[in-house]
């Protein structure tokens, strides 16, 4: 399997939650080096075979160069978790073009091109699992998140799209909508913002990592194999 | 496979066989497919998903890419065109 953005937060809990199961685990990231040796290490003493790869997944020819590399080592690739993603947040009246183009470019773009590159052996194989990370922002907006929204909301949209694309030949092709995650960014909040944030939820807790994490492992295995097209929402209630 | 390549009756057969296979086409035999009828739709009955499977079967048998869906059109209008795509592109040297 590949996670893109996988050395980090969400990313690396799946990576390591796969890792767990069994799965040859590839990881994706783009420049952080320091936490890709890190996640590199840890999946070393879990996963059976891991791989670190180095990809701007915006960029058609290093996703291309990413995935060949994956093939030749590993000759197939059953599961793809399209999880990469970057927040540049501003109100629309500020947001420049740069800051549009750029989370458009790796959530959306980056999306649709590690799904195109991985098809070919997924409709090989008569098998695949793709699995596209959005967000509670695509489905309810969030002020200061418009480029970020219609991102996630087109990566819902390109999820449904490919699934009837894909649906005959074995390949299922759903998304994961994480709640609130807790991560070091939660944690640093003030405690006002963090209660009123757990107002939000009905569950009255922030995620897991794992939490999310376990959501994907359903979906990548066999018994989810009547189950294209969704949306999974792990969120504690929060939509 | 260059062989069969270059004898147009052999690839014909051979792409019939493989589009049966790939395809798992239930009461579908090599004779009854006639080399000049069109593949979709009216003819043999594919659609476009089933496109998808055979650019994959051709582009693993054959190492011959069809890179978009232009050329797809073309290569797949009947067995004799894809037999002559496969040709062509053998002689290009792929």
């Amino acid at each position: 399997m590949i996670v893109t953005g996988g050395t980090k937060g969400l990313g690396k809990a799946i990576a390591l939650s796969f890792a767990l199961e069994g799965a040859w685990v590839g990881v994706n990231y783009s420049s952080d080096d320091e936490s890709g040796s890190r996640t590199e290490a840890e999946l070393k003493g879990l996963a059976t075979k891991s791989l670190l790869l180095k990809a701007d997944v915006s960029i058609g020819s290093d996703v291309e160069m990413m995935i060949g590399r994956v093939l030749d080592e590993w000759e197939y690739v059953d599961i793809l978790v399209n999880n990469a993603g970057i927040i540049r947040d501003k109100l629309l009246m500020f947001l420049d073009e740069k800051d549009w183009d750029r989370v458009v470019e790796v959530n959306l773009k980056g999306t649709y091109l590690c799904s195109r590159a991985i098809i070919k052996t997924m409709i090989a194989r008569r098998f695949g699992r793709i699995i596209n990370i959005t967000s509670p922002s695509a489905l309810t907006g969030r002020a200061g998140q418009t480029n970020y929204s219609a991102s996630k909301g087109g990566i819902i949209s390109f999820t449904k799209s490919l699934s009837k694309e894909m649906a005959r030949l074995g390949i299922t092709v759903n998304a994961v909508c994480p709640g609130i995650v807790s991560t070091p960014m939660i944690e640093d909040l003030d405690q006002e913002t963090k209660s009123n944030l757990l107002n939000m939820i009905p569950m009255g807790r922030f995620g897991e990592p794992e939490d999310i994490a376990w959501a994907v492992l359903f979906l990548a295995s066999e018994k989810a194999g009547y189950i294209t097209g969704q949306v999974l929402a792990a969120d504690g209630g929060l939509t | 496979m260059k062989e069969i390549v270059n004898n147009s009756e052999a690839l014909c057969e051979f792409l019939k066989k493989m589009i049966i296979e790939t395809l798992k086409l239930e009461g579908v035999t090599i004779e009854g497919i006639d080399s000049n009828v069109p593949l979709f739709r009216k003819g043999l009955g594919l659609d476009s998903i089933d496109a998808l499977e055979l650019v994959v079967a051709i582009e693993k048998i054959f190492n011959v890419i069809i890179e978009d869906e232009e050329v797809g059109k073309k290569a797949f209008a009947s067995i004799n065109a894809l037999a002559k795509f496969i040709q062509k592109k053998y002689k290009q040297g792929k």
